[in-house]
Protein backbone atom coordinates (compact mmCIF):
# COMPACT_ATOMS: atom_id res chain seq x y z
CA UNK A 1 0.00 0.00 0.00
CA UNK A 2 2.85 2.73 0.72
CA UNK A 3 4.70 1.06 -2.22
CA UNK A 4 2.33 1.36 -5.10
CA UNK A 5 3.30 -0.93 -8.29
CA UNK A 6 4.01 0.50 -11.46
CA UNK A 7 -0.04 -0.48 -12.86
CA UNK A 8 -0.65 1.23 -9.59
CA UNK A 9 1.05 4.51 -10.27
CA UNK A 10 -0.03 4.24 -14.37
CA UNK A 11 -3.68 4.01 -12.89
CA UNK A 12 -6.05 6.81 -13.54
CA UNK A 13 -6.47 9.56 -10.16
CA UNK A 14 -9.74 9.55 -9.23
CA UNK A 15 -12.50 11.71 -11.05
CA UNK A 16 -15.57 10.30 -12.41
CA UNK A 17 -16.18 8.59 -8.08
CA UNK A 18 -16.45 12.33 -6.93
CA UNK A 19 -18.77 13.63 -9.74
CA UNK A 20 -21.05 10.67 -9.14
CA UNK A 21 -21.05 11.21 -5.65
CA UNK A 22 -21.84 15.14 -6.66
CA UNK A 23 -24.97 13.63 -8.78
CA UNK A 24 -26.49 11.28 -6.20
CA UNK A 25 -26.07 14.18 -3.82
CA UNK A 26 -28.72 16.17 -6.59
CA UNK A 27 -30.52 13.23 -7.13
CA UNK A 28 -31.51 12.50 -3.90
CA UNK A 29 -32.36 15.50 -2.99
CA UNK A 30 -34.78 15.95 -5.95
CA UNK A 31 -36.50 12.75 -5.51
CA UNK A 32 -36.90 13.55 -1.69
CA UNK A 33 -38.41 16.98 -1.98
CA UNK A 34 -40.67 15.35 -5.01
CA UNK A 35 -41.95 12.94 -2.48
CA UNK A 36 -42.82 15.43 0.27
CA UNK A 37 -44.16 17.65 -2.30
CA UNK A 38 -46.40 14.86 -3.61
CA UNK A 39 -47.31 13.83 0.13
CA UNK A 40 -48.55 16.92 0.91
CA UNK A 41 -50.48 17.62 -2.09
CA UNK A 42 -52.22 14.69 -0.73
CA UNK A 43 -50.87 12.17 -3.84
CA UNK A 44 -49.34 9.74 -1.97
CA UNK A 45 -51.38 9.16 1.37
CA UNK A 46 -50.95 7.07 4.36
CA UNK A 47 -52.33 3.95 2.69
CA UNK A 48 -49.88 4.02 -0.25
CA UNK A 49 -46.77 3.36 2.01
CA UNK A 50 -46.97 -0.09 3.54
CA UNK B 1 -22.04 6.27 -3.79
CA UNK B 2 -21.35 3.26 -1.96
CA UNK B 3 -17.72 2.23 -0.88
CA UNK B 4 -17.81 -1.34 -1.95
CA UNK B 5 -19.28 -0.06 -5.30
CA UNK B 6 -15.54 1.61 -5.48
CA UNK B 7 -13.71 -0.74 -3.73
CA UNK B 8 -14.37 -3.42 -6.26
CA UNK B 9 -14.67 -2.20 -9.67
CA UNK B 10 -15.23 -4.09 -12.44
CA UNK B 11 -15.02 -4.36 -16.11
CA UNK B 12 -18.55 -4.43 -17.19
CA UNK B 13 -19.88 -8.17 -16.12
CA UNK B 14 -22.92 -7.60 -18.04
CA UNK B 15 -21.64 -8.37 -20.95
CA UNK B 16 -20.69 -11.84 -20.14
CA UNK B 17 -23.93 -12.72 -19.56
CA UNK B 18 -27.55 -13.40 -21.15
CA UNK B 19 -29.69 -10.52 -19.07
CA UNK B 20 -28.39 -7.28 -20.12
CA UNK B 21 -27.72 -3.86 -18.72
CA UNK B 22 -31.43 -3.65 -18.13
CA UNK B 23 -32.05 -6.58 -17.47
CA UNK B 24 -29.47 -6.71 -14.44
CA UNK B 25 -30.35 -3.44 -12.98
CA UNK B 26 -34.21 -4.78 -12.99
CA UNK B 27 -33.59 -7.59 -11.06
CA UNK B 28 -31.07 -6.02 -8.92
CA UNK B 29 -33.66 -3.32 -7.74
CA UNK B 30 -36.67 -6.47 -7.63
CA UNK B 31 -33.96 -8.29 -5.59
CA UNK B 32 -33.28 -5.18 -2.86
CA UNK B 33 -37.29 -4.22 -2.87
CA UNK B 34 -37.82 -7.60 -1.90
CA UNK B 35 -35.06 -7.94 0.87
CA UNK B 36 -36.72 -4.59 2.07
CA UNK B 37 -40.21 -5.82 2.44
CA UNK B 38 -38.70 -9.10 4.10
CA UNK B 39 -37.20 -6.70 6.70
CA UNK B 40 -40.46 -4.84 6.90
CA UNK B 41 -41.79 -8.64 7.29
CA UNK B 42 -39.72 -9.71 10.28
CA UNK B 43 -39.68 -5.88 12.03
CA UNK B 44 -43.62 -6.34 12.26
CA UNK B 45 -43.99 -10.05 13.40
CA UNK B 46 -40.78 -11.51 14.99
CA UNK B 47 -41.25 -10.25 18.62
CA UNK B 48 -45.23 -10.82 17.95
CA UNK B 49 -43.71 -14.86 17.05
CA UNK B 50 -41.86 -15.08 20.45
CA UNK B 51 -43.58 -12.72 23.23
CA UNK B 52 -42.09 -14.47 25.75
CA UNK B 53 -38.54 -13.38 24.91
CA UNK B 54 -38.88 -9.86 25.71
CA UNK B 55 -35.72 -7.94 24.16
CA UNK B 56 -36.87 -8.80 20.58
CA UNK B 57 -39.63 -6.36 21.23
CA UNK B 58 -36.75 -3.68 21.17
CA UNK B 59 -35.07 -4.67 18.37
CA UNK B 60 -35.12 -2.08 15.47
CA UNK B 61 -35.24 -2.27 12.14
CA UNK B 62 -31.70 -1.06 10.97
CA UNK B 63 -30.80 -4.62 12.69
CA UNK B 64 -33.08 -6.77 10.47
CA UNK B 65 -31.99 -5.11 7.60
CA UNK B 66 -28.07 -4.81 8.20
CA UNK B 67 -28.57 -9.09 8.86
CA UNK B 68 -30.94 -9.27 5.88
CA UNK B 69 -28.07 -8.05 4.28
CA UNK B 70 -25.27 -9.54 5.47
CA UNK B 71 -27.04 -12.85 4.50
CA UNK B 72 -27.96 -11.84 1.19
CA UNK B 73 -24.44 -10.58 0.32
CA UNK B 74 -23.00 -13.64 1.63
CA UNK B 75 -25.14 -15.87 -0.61
CA UNK B 76 -24.72 -13.49 -3.29
CA UNK B 77 -21.03 -13.44 -3.02
CA UNK B 78 -21.30 -17.59 -2.98
CA UNK B 79 -23.28 -17.46 -6.15
CA UNK B 80 -20.80 -14.90 -7.51
CA UNK B 81 -23.63 -12.77 -8.42
CA UNK B 82 -22.51 -10.12 -6.03
CA UNK B 83 -20.88 -7.72 -8.76
CA UNK B 84 -23.53 -8.41 -11.41
CA UNK B 85 -26.35 -7.96 -9.07
CA UNK B 86 -25.16 -4.25 -7.51
CA UNK B 87 -26.75 -1.78 -9.54
CA UNK B 88 -29.90 -0.94 -7.36
CA UNK B 89 -27.51 -0.97 -4.24
CA UNK B 90 -27.10 2.56 -3.89
CA UNK B 91 -26.24 3.22 -0.26
CA UNK B 92 -25.35 6.95 0.08
CA UNK B 93 -28.28 7.93 -2.28
CA UNK B 94 -30.72 5.69 -0.24
CA UNK B 95 -29.42 7.27 2.92
CA UNK B 96 -29.29 11.13 1.37
CA UNK B 97 -32.82 10.61 0.40
CA UNK B 98 -33.80 9.46 3.44
CA UNK B 99 -32.06 11.76 5.16
CA UNK B 100 -34.49 14.91 2.88
CA UNK B 101 -37.26 13.46 4.18
CA UNK B 102 -36.19 13.48 7.54
CA UNK B 103 -35.89 17.03 7.03
CA UNK B 104 -40.08 17.50 6.83
CA UNK B 105 -40.21 15.82 10.51
CA UNK B 106 -37.61 18.34 11.95
CA UNK B 107 -38.87 21.77 12.90
CA UNK B 108 -36.29 24.27 11.31
CA UNK B 109 -36.19 26.01 14.68
CA UNK B 110 -34.63 22.85 16.04
CA UNK B 111 -32.51 23.07 13.38
CA UNK B 112 -31.34 26.56 13.84
CA UNK B 113 -31.02 26.25 17.89
CA UNK B 114 -28.95 22.95 16.64
CA UNK B 115 -26.61 24.59 14.25
CA UNK B 116 -24.45 26.59 16.59
CA UNK B 117 -23.21 23.56 19.13
CA UNK B 118 -23.23 21.07 16.25
CA UNK B 119 -21.08 23.80 14.09
CA UNK B 120 -18.98 24.24 17.16
CA UNK B 121 -18.48 20.32 17.91
CA UNK B 122 -17.75 20.11 13.97
CA UNK B 123 -14.62 22.31 13.91
CA UNK B 124 -13.10 20.86 16.90
CA UNK B 125 -13.83 17.37 16.02
CA UNK B 126 -12.92 17.45 12.13
CA UNK B 127 -9.60 19.72 13.24
CA UNK B 128 -8.72 17.13 15.85
CA UNK B 129 -8.99 13.97 14.92
CA UNK B 130 -8.02 14.67 11.27
CA UNK B 131 -4.43 16.26 12.91
CA UNK B 132 -4.37 12.84 15.19
CA UNK B 133 -4.70 10.65 11.99
CA UNK B 134 -2.33 12.28 10.08
CA UNK B 135 0.40 12.65 12.68
CA UNK B 136 -0.23 8.53 13.53
CA UNK B 137 -0.07 7.71 9.49
CA UNK B 138 2.65 9.61 9.37
CA UNK B 139 4.38 8.05 12.61
CA UNK B 140 3.35 4.53 10.64
CA UNK B 141 5.28 5.53 7.40
CA UNK B 142 1.81 5.86 5.82
CA UNK B 143 1.94 7.46 2.12
CA UNK B 144 0.71 11.00 1.79
CA UNK B 145 -2.31 10.53 -0.52
CA UNK B 146 -3.54 7.47 1.89
CA UNK B 147 -3.07 9.51 4.77
CA UNK B 148 -4.82 12.25 3.38
CA UNK B 149 -7.83 9.77 2.50
CA UNK B 150 -7.70 8.24 5.84
CA UNK B 151 -7.61 11.42 7.68
CA UNK B 152 -10.47 13.34 5.90
CA UNK B 153 -12.67 9.70 6.15
CA UNK B 154 -12.33 9.31 10.31
CA UNK B 155 -12.64 12.78 10.82
CA UNK B 156 -15.38 13.55 8.54
CA UNK B 157 -17.92 11.52 7.24
CA UNK B 158 -16.34 8.40 5.83
CA UNK B 159 -16.79 7.46 2.17
CA UNK B 160 -17.72 10.60 0.95
CA UNK B 161 -14.95 12.27 2.43
CA UNK B 162 -12.59 9.89 0.86
CA UNK B 163 -13.81 10.69 -2.07
CA UNK B 164 -13.70 14.20 -2.05
CA UNK B 165 -10.15 13.83 -0.49
CA UNK B 166 -9.06 11.53 -3.00
CA UNK B 167 -10.05 14.20 -5.65
CA UNK B 168 -8.60 16.69 -3.64
CA UNK B 169 -4.81 15.01 -3.94
CA UNK B 170 -5.30 13.43 -6.84
CA UNK B 171 -5.34 10.01 -5.17
CA UNK B 172 -5.30 6.08 -7.29
CA UNK B 173 -8.43 4.41 -7.37
CA UNK B 174 -7.04 1.52 -5.46
CA UNK B 175 -5.91 3.84 -2.39
CA UNK B 176 -10.05 4.90 -2.64
CA UNK B 177 -10.64 1.35 -2.71
CA UNK B 178 -8.25 0.40 0.55
CA UNK B 179 -9.75 3.57 2.66
CA UNK B 180 -13.75 2.85 1.91
CA UNK B 181 -13.59 -0.36 2.37
CA UNK B 182 -11.77 0.12 5.81
CA UNK B 183 -14.77 3.12 6.50
CA UNK B 184 -17.51 0.42 6.09
CA UNK B 185 -15.69 -2.35 8.19
CA UNK B 186 -15.26 0.32 10.75
CA UNK B 187 -18.90 1.24 10.41
CA UNK B 188 -21.02 -1.92 10.40
CA UNK B 189 -19.68 -2.52 14.51
CA UNK B 190 -19.94 1.01 15.40
CA UNK B 191 -23.58 1.16 14.37
CA UNK B 192 -25.05 -1.45 17.11
CA UNK B 193 -21.78 -0.73 20.11
CA UNK B 194 -22.29 2.70 20.20
CA UNK B 195 -25.73 2.51 21.26
CA UNK B 196 -25.28 -0.14 23.23
CA UNK B 197 -22.62 2.10 24.69
CA UNK B 198 -25.03 5.18 25.15
CA UNK B 199 -27.28 3.27 27.31
CA UNK B 200 -24.85 1.60 29.32
CA UNK B 201 -23.55 5.32 29.98
CA UNK B 202 -26.89 6.27 30.48
CA UNK B 203 -26.82 9.92 28.11
CA UNK B 204 -30.17 11.21 27.26
CA UNK B 205 -31.07 11.00 23.54
CA UNK B 206 -29.63 14.65 22.47
CA UNK B 207 -26.48 13.37 24.00
CA UNK B 208 -26.13 10.17 22.36
CA UNK B 209 -27.52 11.55 19.04
CA UNK B 210 -24.81 14.04 19.31
CA UNK B 211 -22.23 11.57 20.16
CA UNK B 212 -22.92 9.41 16.99
CA UNK B 213 -23.47 12.00 15.12
CA UNK B 214 -19.90 13.20 15.73
CA UNK B 215 -18.28 9.73 15.91
CA UNK B 216 -19.39 7.30 13.47
CA UNK B 217 -17.56 7.96 9.62
CA UNK B 218 -20.66 7.17 7.37
CA UNK B 219 -23.83 9.08 7.29
CA UNK B 220 -25.83 5.09 6.97
CA UNK B 221 -24.33 4.39 9.80
CA UNK B 222 -24.82 7.27 11.64
CA UNK B 223 -28.33 7.30 10.99
CA UNK B 224 -28.51 3.10 12.07
CA UNK B 225 -27.26 3.60 15.18
CA UNK B 226 -29.17 6.88 15.76
CA UNK B 227 -32.33 5.16 14.88
CA UNK B 228 -31.61 2.47 17.14
CA UNK B 229 -31.11 4.95 20.14
CA UNK B 230 -34.39 6.43 19.13
CA UNK B 231 -36.00 9.52 17.22
CA UNK B 232 -34.96 12.40 19.13
CA UNK B 233 -31.40 11.06 18.48
CA UNK B 234 -31.76 10.36 15.34
CA UNK B 235 -32.74 13.58 14.80
CA UNK B 236 -29.78 15.32 16.34
CA UNK B 237 -27.74 12.65 15.32
CA UNK B 238 -28.52 13.73 11.63
CA UNK B 239 -28.35 17.89 11.88
CA UNK B 240 -24.96 17.31 13.70
CA UNK B 241 -23.74 14.83 10.41
CA UNK B 242 -24.97 16.80 7.90
CA UNK B 243 -22.80 19.97 9.47
CA UNK B 244 -19.88 17.76 9.55
CA UNK B 245 -20.54 16.72 5.63
CA UNK B 246 -20.74 20.73 5.17
CA UNK B 247 -17.48 21.27 6.20
CA UNK B 248 -16.47 18.42 3.55
CA UNK B 249 -15.41 21.12 0.60
CA UNK B 250 -13.71 23.15 3.16
CA UNK B 251 -11.63 19.87 4.04
CA UNK B 252 -11.18 19.53 0.28
CA UNK B 253 -10.24 22.58 -0.73
CA UNK B 254 -7.03 22.92 2.30
CA UNK B 255 -5.99 19.59 1.13
CA UNK B 256 -6.21 20.54 -2.51
CA UNK B 257 -3.92 23.93 -1.88
CA UNK B 258 -1.72 21.76 0.87
CA UNK B 259 -0.55 19.52 -2.09
CA UNK B 260 -0.38 22.05 -4.63
CA UNK B 261 1.68 23.86 -2.56
CA UNK B 262 3.81 22.24 0.05
CA UNK B 263 3.59 18.43 -1.56
CA UNK B 264 3.57 18.28 -5.29
CA UNK B 265 5.07 22.39 -5.15
CA UNK B 266 2.97 22.91 -8.54
CA UNK B 267 4.42 25.99 -10.72
CA UNK B 268 1.93 28.84 -10.64
CA UNK B 269 -1.31 26.73 -9.82
CA UNK B 270 -3.90 28.11 -8.52
CA UNK B 271 -6.55 26.59 -6.10
CA UNK B 272 -10.36 28.19 -6.73
CA UNK B 273 -13.23 28.80 -3.90
CA UNK B 274 -15.51 27.06 -6.83
CA UNK B 275 -13.94 23.81 -5.44
CA UNK B 276 -16.19 24.80 -2.15
CA UNK B 277 -19.17 24.40 -3.84
CA UNK B 278 -18.41 21.55 -6.01
CA UNK B 279 -17.85 19.71 -2.72
CA UNK B 280 -20.31 21.34 -0.58
CA UNK B 281 -22.80 17.79 -0.24
CA UNK B 282 -26.26 19.18 -2.25
CA UNK B 283 -28.42 17.02 0.23
CA UNK B 284 -28.25 18.78 2.73
CA UNK B 285 -29.93 21.76 0.89
CA UNK B 286 -32.48 19.19 0.55
CA UNK B 287 -32.77 18.41 4.15
CA UNK B 288 -33.09 22.08 5.01
CA UNK B 289 -35.51 22.94 2.41
CA UNK B 290 -37.78 19.90 3.25
CA UNK B 291 -37.61 21.20 7.25
CA UNK B 292 -38.50 24.65 6.20
CA UNK B 293 -41.58 23.47 3.60
CA UNK B 294 -42.83 20.95 6.33
CA UNK B 295 -42.59 23.40 8.92
CA UNK B 296 -44.57 26.54 7.10
CA UNK B 297 -47.23 23.51 6.27
CA UNK B 298 -47.78 22.99 9.51
CA UNK B 299 -47.57 26.31 10.70
CA UNK B 300 -49.92 27.58 8.15
CA UNK B 301 -52.06 24.61 8.50
CA UNK B 302 -55.65 25.06 10.12
CA UNK B 303 -55.04 21.73 11.91
CA UNK B 304 -51.89 21.16 12.83
CA UNK B 305 -52.18 17.87 14.19
CA UNK B 306 -53.71 16.81 11.27
CA UNK B 307 -50.72 18.06 9.05
CA UNK B 308 -48.48 17.01 11.21
CA UNK B 309 -50.13 13.58 10.55
CA UNK B 310 -49.75 14.27 6.44
CA UNK B 311 -46.01 15.22 6.99
CA UNK B 312 -45.13 12.29 8.73
CA UNK B 313 -45.98 9.91 6.04
CA UNK B 314 -42.77 11.73 4.30
CA UNK B 315 -40.90 12.51 7.34
CA UNK B 316 -41.32 8.85 9.11
CA UNK B 317 -43.37 6.70 6.30
CA UNK B 318 -41.42 6.84 3.19
CA UNK B 319 -37.94 7.50 5.32
CA UNK B 320 -38.45 4.51 6.97
CA UNK B 321 -38.06 2.82 3.62
CA UNK B 322 -35.11 4.34 1.93
CA UNK B 323 -33.44 4.15 5.30
CA UNK B 324 -34.50 -0.45 5.40
CA UNK B 325 -33.32 -0.09 1.71
CA UNK B 326 -29.98 1.64 2.73
CA UNK B 327 -29.51 -0.50 5.84
CA UNK B 328 -29.91 -3.77 3.44
CA UNK B 329 -27.28 -2.67 0.87
CA UNK B 330 -24.71 -2.31 3.81
CA UNK B 331 -24.59 -5.65 4.82
CA UNK B 332 -24.81 -6.68 1.57
CA UNK B 333 -21.77 -4.58 0.65
CA UNK B 334 -19.94 -5.47 3.80
CA UNK B 335 -16.56 -7.57 3.02
CA UNK B 336 -14.45 -8.58 5.98
CA UNK B 337 -11.83 -9.46 3.13
CA UNK B 338 -10.94 -5.70 3.18
CA UNK B 339 -9.11 -5.47 5.74
CA UNK B 340 -6.56 -8.17 4.80
CA UNK B 341 -6.54 -6.48 1.52
CA UNK B 342 -5.69 -2.88 3.37
CA UNK B 343 -2.89 -4.11 5.83
CA UNK B 344 -2.07 -3.76 8.31
CA UNK B 345 -0.80 -0.02 9.32
CA UNK B 346 -3.33 2.07 7.49
CA UNK B 347 -5.95 -1.02 9.84
CA UNK B 348 -3.98 0.42 13.31
CA UNK B 349 -4.24 4.21 11.87
CA UNK B 350 -7.91 4.30 11.50
CA UNK B 351 -8.66 2.32 14.74
CA UNK B 352 -6.23 4.54 16.99
CA UNK B 353 -7.89 7.77 15.12
CA UNK B 354 -11.38 6.36 15.56
CA UNK B 355 -10.76 5.82 19.45
CA UNK B 356 -9.74 9.48 19.67
CA UNK B 357 -12.27 10.36 17.57
CA UNK B 358 -15.21 8.26 20.13
CA UNK B 359 -13.33 10.35 23.51
CA UNK B 360 -13.53 13.43 21.79
CA UNK B 361 -16.98 13.50 20.44
CA UNK B 362 -18.51 12.16 23.51
CA UNK B 363 -16.79 15.26 25.96
CA UNK B 364 -18.09 17.78 23.24
CA UNK B 365 -21.49 16.06 22.82
CA UNK B 366 -21.65 16.23 26.62
CA UNK B 367 -20.66 19.41 26.68
CA UNK B 368 -22.80 21.33 24.15
CA UNK B 369 -25.70 19.31 24.58
CA UNK B 370 -26.72 18.34 27.24
CA UNK B 371 -29.11 21.33 28.60
CA UNK B 372 -30.26 20.92 24.90
CA UNK B 373 -34.09 20.53 24.35
CA UNK B 374 -36.22 19.40 20.64
CA UNK B 375 -39.38 20.79 22.20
Amino acid sequence: MVQPTPAEAAAPPIETASRRAINEDWLATIVGLVLIALVLAGVIGKGLVP
Amino acid sequence: MSGAEIARPVASPIAATGLGRWGWAAASLVLLLALGGLVRYLDTNVAKWFPDVNWLKSVEFPIYAILVGLIAGAILGVLGLRERLKVAFRTEFLIKTGLVLLGASINLAVIARAAGPAILQSVILISSVFLISWWVGGLLGIDMKVRALLSAAVSICGVSAAIAAAGAVSARREQLAYVTSLVIIFALPSIFIQPWLAQTLQLSPVVAGAWIGGNIDTTAAVTAAGTIVGDDALKIAAIVKSTQNAMMGIVAVLLTAYFVFRVERVEGARVGLGALWQRFPKFILGFLAASAVATLFINAAADPKAAGDIVAVAGTNLRVWFFILAFVCIGIEFRPAALREAGARPVAVFAIASVANLVLALILATLLFSGFSLA
